[in-house]
């Protein structure tokens, strides 16, 4: 806090006239930001993009082509450190946690305007809690994840630049989750019926749609909307009021804008990348062998770190409620699970189906989550091992016909499943149904599409199914997974009315990991649910892709691109050495 | 002729009307709905899809959904709007793209003819020459290869061969980054032709293979009949027996087939508007069917139907005008 106090005063010295607007300095060259340098204002960052953003609208925005375009617009009181990822103050100064933990006090900066010139006040904020993201008519996926206990916190304005939010009980996600983006009073409010009983109640999510003129949509954020055209292209530009300076009180962000580039194919932005029309790409794995022939002709620099895979999961799931009850019963027994994850051969996948770029995943909390415990127990390829579990829980091969067979005689099947078109997940299955062969057990593959997948899913009618599911460095994104009740604790539904000890002991592990505000101990409920997890094999992890990103040289202060960030997330510290090259050519 | 065509704008309401009905119901036959792709996010809670549900209507039965859709059609002209964009249906569907799209349709139409009636008037002329035996070679890998595959093959040269990109030269789309938002200039029409030839070419491959094909053996019929031997016998010029006799008359089926290929001209560039990104009609209606974002659909599925009939109206109207013994009346 001291650090960001003398911050403080040094960018009010610097920045001389705006004595009275608390900048937030970001330190280049020191602690995690020692890789950054003072860079110099101009030019775009041209990314690619698969799909036409289709809202404007941060809260009701749901996949990552809106998002993108988003994200860069709005900003929250907290945000997360992209190196560290620790909370650090955003457009709250500071914060204070009352003793009882329940009370969560924000001191806002002073004198910051929105992206069109308007003051920023509590009441912006308080707005935005209020009449937003605890509105019901908001179709947001924010609000759940502020719940505690069922409860939503209460927002109340203290003072003009102070606000205080009160717990029904302290929740330790809190200061990671309450960075959600802050909406402008003045442009919304009147279309919240928490502030104007006769608004619509579809009004605040249809707001800032596609269609809406540019300048109409206010944020906090980076940069502002210029121009969307609709499958071609969405032009930012430099928020002129954002509230950053480097340590020599330059203002941020350096680029003038970020062009996306919609096209739908990544086949072609592969290709529009190599071409020079793109600063960066998250290269698919069959791509890599080409990008590392050209980088050095080209001045391309692709990061590849065996360290940092992906957020999220990849799993097989058995359903332990399916609908055919002889399977049921060997789905819940957990030797069939062990077994199932003895069947998976991670290596082999990684190495023919990864090319290389993955890692084995064995617990349910992302790698990258401080929260993560690597050495929960592991039950890794092993057809012998497996073999002898499947005998010892009675399925054998009772007819000589090279399958094993329920105890009735006749052959023990299921049916795995995925979303048919994801090749990586397609070769994962087949591997399994040939490695399950081997030991005699009999896997029918059936991929299928995405939604009808899904309904199969969450309607619980599945036998086997190979998905995956986004993740973070928070285990308690995961509740509604976990949880015995969850709406997609699609393993077992029924759980909810008849949980076992098991699943009791993990739902209040959830509850004591968000009850404390003790990193440490929060670890340990999280570390035993995790080899709880991982002992029961209620999902079977598989692999995970590793991190990969290239860029143009041109580019700098990329040092900290990673899971957690890319070119975007970084968006607002980027520079360009020479401001009018997109990829390695001079335009214009 | 007129009556004709009155009587036959009338016949299209009902027929419209069925294919709306149909369409509808098929469209409930798919699993899931727009809420599918919310329930998988873990931030969502049960409660909350459930609240969703109830505000886009999907509790209700289809028969339900169906009759609002219709009577809002008929008394306010609203098709409904699209849940993914919450854009009227007809936006979500054409806004910044139906100019696109007609002009890289029509390009494609003019390119396509200027291209085929020639060659398929040679090969006829020269049947089993050299040069026969070669175009109907090309014209058949036109009409095998598929159009998306192409689209990537051509992109592919572009970079990997020429390396374009050393030029200071784009792929794919309609312009190249620094003029998509400029104003229009002769640099910009410049750069648009020079994304547009590769739309032509691999849009265009399929149909001028199959017109070849067409045209080819529409004239050897006619280069047969008893007309084209009086009309030598009198002493006219080979050209002129070839274009005002034969051809003349070999033209008239693929007249009708101009008609109804206007549906065709939304459709044909859709995998090729995929890898070549280009702004497209057809790609924003395929896009509204994997959400099964309803209402687009059903506008736009109710716009190909609309179309259909058109077209083959048009055919209809055009044949009688190239062929006097046609009479509907």
């Amino acid at each position: 806090m001291k650090k960001l106090v003398i911050g403080l005063v040094a960018s009010a010295f610097l920045v001389g006239f705006a004595l009275a607007q608390e900048y937030k300095v970001v330190p280049f060259g020191q602690d995690e930001w020692k890789d950054f340098t003072v860079g110099n204002y101009g030019g775009y960052l041209v990314v690619g993009s698969l799909d036409n953003p289709k809202t404007f609208n941060e809260h009701v925005a749901q996949e990552t082509s809106s998002t993108d375009v988003t994200g860069r617009l709005h900003a929250g009181l907290v945000e997360i450190n992209p190196i560290t990822d620790l909370p650090e103050p955003g457009l709250a100064k500071s914060w204070e946690i009352s003793s009882d933990g329940l009370t969560i006090t924000f001191y806002l900066r002073q004198g910051l305007q929105w992206s069109d010139g308007e003051p920023f006040t509590a009441d912006d904020v308080v707005f935005t809690f209020n009449g937003v993201i605890f509105n019901e008519d908001v179709r947001t996926d924010y609000r759940d994840v502020l719940m505690v206990e069922d409860k939503l916190p209460t927002c109340e304005k203290v003072d003009d630049f102070t606000v205080a939010f009160t717990l029904p009980a302290p929740f330790r996600p809190f200061l990671r989750m309450i960075g959600g983006a802050i909406y402008p009073a003045h442009k919304l409010q009147q279309l919240s019926r928490v502030y104007n009983p006769d608004a619509d109640p579809e009004a605040l999510n249809s707001v800032w749609g596609v269609d809406t003129p540019p300048e109409e949509i206010v944020g906090m954020g980076p940069f502002k909307l210029k121009e969307f055209i609709p499958d071609q292209l969405v032009v930012l530009e430099r928020n002129p009021y954002y509230w950053k300076v480097d340590p020599q009180g330059n203002k941020l962000p350096y680029l003038d804008g970020i062009k996306f580039v919609i096209s739908f194919s990544l086949d072609t932005i592969m290709l529009k990348f190599r071409n020079g029309e793109l600063d960066v790409y998250a290269p698919r794995p069959e791509d890599l062998a080409t990008l590392i022939g050209e980088a050095a002709a080209k001045g391309i620099e692709i990061m590849i770190d065996p360290t940092k895979p992906l957020f999220g999961t990849t799993w097989i799931a058995f359903n332990q409620d399916c609908p055919n009850e002889n399977l049921r019963e060997y789905f819940r027994m957990v030797e069939f699970r062990q077994a199932m994850s003895h069947l998976v051969d991670r290596q082999s996948m990684i190495d023919n189906i990864y090319l290389g770029l993955g890692v084995p995943q064995w617990s349910p909390v992302s790698m990258l989550s401080p929260f993560y415990y690597p050495d929960v127990p592991k039950f890794p390829y092993d057809l012998e091992r497996a073999a002898q579990l499947l005998d010892q829980i009675g399925l054998v091969d009772r007819n000589g016909d090279g399958w094993r067979d329920f105890p009735d005689g006749t052959t023990f099947e299921f049916e795995l499943t995925t979303n048919a078109g994801n090749t990586i997940r397609e070769q994962c299955c087949q591997m399994f149904v040939e490695d399950a062969k081997k030991v005699g057990l009999k896997v029918n593959f059936v991929p299928i599409a995405f939604n009808a997948l899904v309904t199969k899913l969450l309607g619980g009618e599945y036998e086997a199914c190979l998905l995956g599911l986004t993740g973070s460095s928070e285990p308690h994104g995961g509740r509604n997974v976990e949880w015995s009740c969850g709406g997609l604790h699609f393993w077992k539904y029924s759980d909810c009315e008849e949980p076992t000890p098991v699943a009791q002991r993990i739902d209040e592990l959830f509850d004591l990991g968000v009850k404390t505000y003790d990193f440490n101990e929060a670890y340990e409920y999280y570390k035993e649910y995790q080899i709880l997890a991982a002992e029961n094999q209620f999902l079977i992890y598989t692999v995970n892709m590793l991190f990969r990103y290239a860029f143009y040289k041109n580019l700098q202060n990329t040092a900290a691109f990673s899971p957690l960030v890319g070119a975007l997330g970084l968006s607002e510290f980027l520079w360009k050495a020479n401001p009018n090259m997109v990829g390695n050519r001079v335009v214009g | 002729m007129f009556g004709y065509i009155v009587r036959r704008i009338l016949y299209m309401l009902p027929v419209l009307l069925i294919i709306s009905i149909i369409s509808f119901f098929v469209l409930q036959l798919m699993p899931g709905d727009f809420t599918t792709a919310f329930r998988l996010n873990p931030r969502f809670s049960k409660a909350q899809i459930a609240q969703l549900e109830a505000r886009y209507g999907l509790d209700k039965p289809a028969y339900v959904r169906y009759w609002k859709w219709i009577t809002g059609i008929v008394t306010r002209g609203d098709f409904g709007y699209s849940l993914e964009t919450q854009q009227p249906a007809f936006d979500a569907l054409f806004k910044g793209r139906l100019g696109w799209t007609l002009l890289i349709s029509f390009g494609t139409l003019i390119f396509t003819w200027t291209i085929a009636i020639p060659i398929g008037v040679f090969s006829a002329t020269h049947q089993y020459s050299v040069g026969d035996y070669f175009l109907t070679f090309v014209g058949f890998i036109g009409i095998s290869i598929p159009n998306f595959f192409f689209a990537l093959v051509v992109l592919w040269f572009m970079v990997s061969v020429l390396n374009v990109g050393a030029r200071g030269l784009g792929i794919g789309g309609l312009f190249d980054l620094q003029y998509v938002d400029a104003p229009w200039t002769w640099a910009k029409f410049v750069n648009f032709m020079w994304h547009l030839l590769p739309v032509l070419i691999v849009v265009g491959l399929a149909g001028t293979a199959g017109l070849i094909r067409y045209m080819r053996g529409q004239l050897l019929d006619t280069l047969g009949q008893q007309y084209v031997l009086t009309a030598r016998s009198k002493g006219l010029k080979e050209r002129l027996v070839i274009w005002k006799h034969a051809v003349r008359n070999a033209i008239n089926p693929l007249i009708t087939m101009l008609g109804m290929s206007l549906p065709d001209l939304f459709a044909g560039a859709f995998f090729a508007a995929i890898i070549m990104g280009l702004p497209t009609v057809e790609r924003a209606f395929w896009n509204s069917l994997q959400r099964q974002d309803e209402y687009v659909v059903m506008s736009g599925l109710l716009f190909f139907a609309f179309l259909l009939q058109v077209g083959n109206l048009l055919g209809d109207v055009m044949l009688a005008w190239v062929d006097p013994r046609i009479r509907y009346d």
